[in-house]
């Protein structure tokens, strides 16, 4: 079907409504659809760029693997928990004093916080953790192990998806809560309060402080960063290797499918990218309307 | 088909003179109007779909409308003229649209397409689920069909990737389509990927009588800024509460009346609130129809700060009562009005301000045409009379054309609308039309009542309608239009 008479060649299409043009009104002008834009703004990825930041979500991955297997090694009884906490300590104090090192270069405009204020938050956590874990503890008795190991599992699972892989500092309040909370239900399924405390200590250093460290390293210099995630990976799947097999097999499955794979899924289906924006699209308020002058 | 060939050298009287070269043929068309939105909603598409029933019957045409019932609205009703409404018992689900299964509505559809001995079935609006039912049991049933689309729509969200295939599983075998602005036809065509000559554009119409200018009324001294529109985030209302303190503070004669409701009035109740603006912006909450005019004449700046738009009829009513009209530039709207009655500006609060700031100036200088000569420009642009006689076009049209039969149907369906789609709606079309033959079986066709005619060539309502004289059916004139005036229901039978 075509339209119903061929255009004057004389009169030029134009794309207006009030003037009533010598066409039929299903008339497809060769300016039909130029205003039809393509891909605009689009980002091209290189495969080891994107390899460099999904290793991130690889090593938090990584570093539940290792949380679980310090939660087996407690309570299967071949880690003590005096064990645990001084090399808690260590690695705090360690990782504190790196991160110090680093901050400096992070730039002046903020007022730095003093140690005093550090030593006093971790001072209020630490003594709280410990004063409470005999209630932490004795929390979940009256609630069947597998509702804690399925809830625990779940809140994980929470955790990984809501992490804020983009700015991992500071961590997002509901994957630090779910992880958190994850923690608190497989710590009180340990033998001891002082197995409690050791685990909560732990999953607060990797949970909440470790993502900040790494933060600040990946600022610093995105390498070596890079072969850091690698190494949690690496110690991920060893860790679960030396007490579960099969867990191991099934992590270094997913770590390779998510560090090397799906990078190479996203540069591969680039090239199918068929963005199309044109004057119908709804425009978008881009100005901050809160702060309007005055 | 009717080709009309003449140069566009002027908009007046164009459509009557077309009319008196080559007179259209006297095919008088049977047409059933399907939507969820009608009377007592109202909106755009509602008197989009009033006004152009109201014209075509004046033309001869024989038209009823389909609609789903409103709370205790429900049944057979006359309109104005003898325009024959059925509100059929669907379910709402949301926004006033009703369910889908695509087989539920069958028996009442076909029950009103039979009984009114529908030729051309044409649905309105891409957010109407009935009028995608009623386009799909009119193929099924061997009917033709003209789909009219009212609005823009994205394609990078989920939710439009949805609405877009079901867009394109609906179109593809549609006979014509009609959008109401080119930039509506381009996104059309992209959203279901049809070809662009089976798409017509029409645009709507205002109704210049409804919309007369009133100097006398705007405020002297002051200048006045007039929004009407939803309060809801697409027509822009954010940026609203941007321009108001800037404006209000740079102009102490500056005042703004807004005529509107929706979930966005926060917005400005804060801005008022927080300027201390309560005597110079005045929220009059939602207007009925014949209450806009008289908010516009109040004022001297028309006002449209929409982020997506088709057409866009604010700004026509606005310049009809003789505003100078400010607006984004954004969807179908710089197609609208000529550029000596509109200033168009970017989306940001900045550019609108601007836009504002240099009409206020030109206001002052007084160097601005006077409402009575913007009137007289406007009025002429789009009626609704144009509009009637283009559609009758598309009917004389989708006339010839012969319907998709149903391996033919299924063929266009998996061809067009990709192996998944086409497959599992092609299943759906299959039974649709053993459902068809089940009802036809149950009742048939010949053993329906015919229903009597209200409008069109056997007319039993009033005197018969002739076609107008062609000078009266130029400018201007339309057709007798009391707002919705509403026959009392009449003892027809039940529709089942």
């Amino acid at each position: 079907m075509g339209p119903d008479i061929a255009p004057g060649p004389d009169v030029p299409w134009r794309k207006v409504l009030w003037e009533r043009q010598p066409f039929p009104d299903n008339y497809v002008d060769e300016r039909f659809l130029e205003e039809l834009r393509r891909n605009e703004g689009i980002r091209q990825y290189r495969y080891w760029a994107v390899v460099k930041e999904a290793v991130l979500v690889g090593q938090q991955l990584s570093c539940v693997a290792i949380f679980i297997t310090f939660w087996l090694y407690m309570e299967q009884g071949l880690l003590s928990p005096e064990v645990l906490l001084w090399t808690s300590l260590i690695v705090g104090v360690l990782g504190y004093g790196l991160h110090n090192a680093l901050r400096p270069q992070l730039g002046t405009d903020r007022e730095p916080r003093t140690h005093l204020a550090d030593l006093q938050s971790a001072a209020i956590f630490l003594s709280f953790t410990f004063g409470f874990s005999p209630v932490l503890k004795t929390l979940t008795e009256s609630v069947s192990t597998d509702t804690v190991y399925a809830m625990s599992a779940l809140m994980l699972l929470a955790h990984l998806v809501s992490f804020p892989y983009a700015h991992p500092s500071p961590t997002g309040s509901l994957s630090l809560n779910a992880a958190l909370f994850a923690s608190v239900c497989l710590a009180s399924r340990l033998p001891g309060a002082l197995h409690t405390f050791a685990m909560l200590s732990c999953a607060l250093l990797m949970f909440a402080l470790w993502p900040c460290l790494l933060q600040s390293i990946r600022d610093h210099a995105i390498g070596p960063s890079a072969w850091l995630c690698v190494a949690v990976c690496l110690g991920g799947v060893g860790g679960l290797g030396s007490r579960w097999l099969g867990g191991a097999v099934l992590l270094a499955l997913a770590l390779v499918s998510v560090i090397l794979l799906c990078p190479l899924l996203l540069v591969k289906l680039q090239r199918h990218k068929d963005n199309i924006q044109g004057p119908w699209d709804e425009a978008e308020i881009h100005e901050d309307l809160c702060k309007v002058p005055y | 088909m009717a080709p009309w060939r003449r140069k566009a050298d002027g908009t007046g009287e164009r459509a009557s003179e077309a009319d008196t070269i080559v007179p259209t043929p006297t095919q008088k068309h049977s047409i059933c109007m399907v939507s969820d939105f009608f009377y007592p909603n109202m909106g755009g598409v509602e008197s989009h779909i009033y006004q152009l029933s109201q014209c075509l019957m004046e033309k001869g045409h024989k038209v009823v409308i389909a609609t789903h019932a409103y709370g205790r609205r429900k049944g057979v009703r006359y309109l104005t003229g003898g325009l024959k409404v059925y509100y059929l018992p669907l379910q709402v689900m949301y926004n006033q649209s009703t369910a889908t299964s695509c087989f539920h509505s069958l028996p009442l559809l076909r029950c009103v397409f039979v009984r009114e001995a529908v030729t051309v079935v044409h649905a309105h609006s891409s957010f109407s689920a009935m009028a995608h039912d009623a386009l799909f049991h009119a193929k099924t049933m061997g009917l033709n069909t003209v789909f009219t689309d009212h609005s823009l729509f994205g394609f990078a969200d989920m939710s439009s990737v949805l609405t877009n295939k079901l867009l394109t599983v609906s179109l593809c075998d549609t006979t014509h389509i009609v959008c109401v602005s080119y930039t509506s036809k381009e996104n059309t065509v992209l959203r279901a990927a049809l070809d662009p000559r089976i798409v017509s554009v029409i645009p709507n119409a205002v109704d210049p009588t409804d919309f007369t200018p009133d100097p006398a009324r705007a405020p002297r001294g002051r200048i006045t800024v007039v929004v009407i529109s939803r309060l809801v985030y697409r027509k822009g209302i954010d940026l609203l509460g941007g321009i108001i303190p800037e404006l209000c503070l740079r102009h102490p004669d500056l005042d703004f009346l807004i005529g509107g409701e929706g979930p966005k009035r926060i917005v400005l109740e804060e801005v008022r609130e927080k300027y201390q603006l309560h005597d110079r912006v005045r929220l009059l909450g939602a207007l009925e129809h014949r209450e806009v005019r008289d908010v516009l004449v109040q004022g001297h700046i028309f006002l449209n700060t929409s982020l997506t738009e088709a057409f866009c009829m604010a700004i026509v009513e606005g310049a009809s009562c003789g505003l100078q009209v400010v607006s984004t530039r954004v969807g179908g709207i710089p197609e609208v009005l000529p550029d000596d009655l509109i200033l168009l500006c970017d989306p940001t609060v900045r550019s609108l301000s601007d836009g504002l700031e240099a009409v206020i100036g030109r206001l002052r200088r007084g160097a601005v045409a006077s409402p009575a000569a913007v009137h007289a420009r406007v009025r002429s642009l789009y009626t609704w009379r144009d509009v009637a006689e283009r559609t009758e076009k598309v009917y004389d049209r989708v006339c010839v054309e012969e319907v998709l039969p149903l391996a033919g149907r299924l063929l266009r369906l998996r061809d067009h609308c990709g192996g998944v789609a086409g497959s599992i709606f092609a299943f759906v079309a299959v039974l649709n039309f053993l459902f068809l033959l089940l009802l036809r079986w149950l009742v048939p066709d010949q053993g329906m009542d015919r229903a009597l005619d209200a409008s069109g060539p056997q007319a039993l309502w009033g005197p018969p309608q002739r076609d107008p004289p062609a000078e009266e059916a130029g400018e201007g004139s339309q057709p007798q239009r009391d707002p919705w005036s509403d026959g009392a229901p009449t003892a027809e039978g039940p529709l089942v």
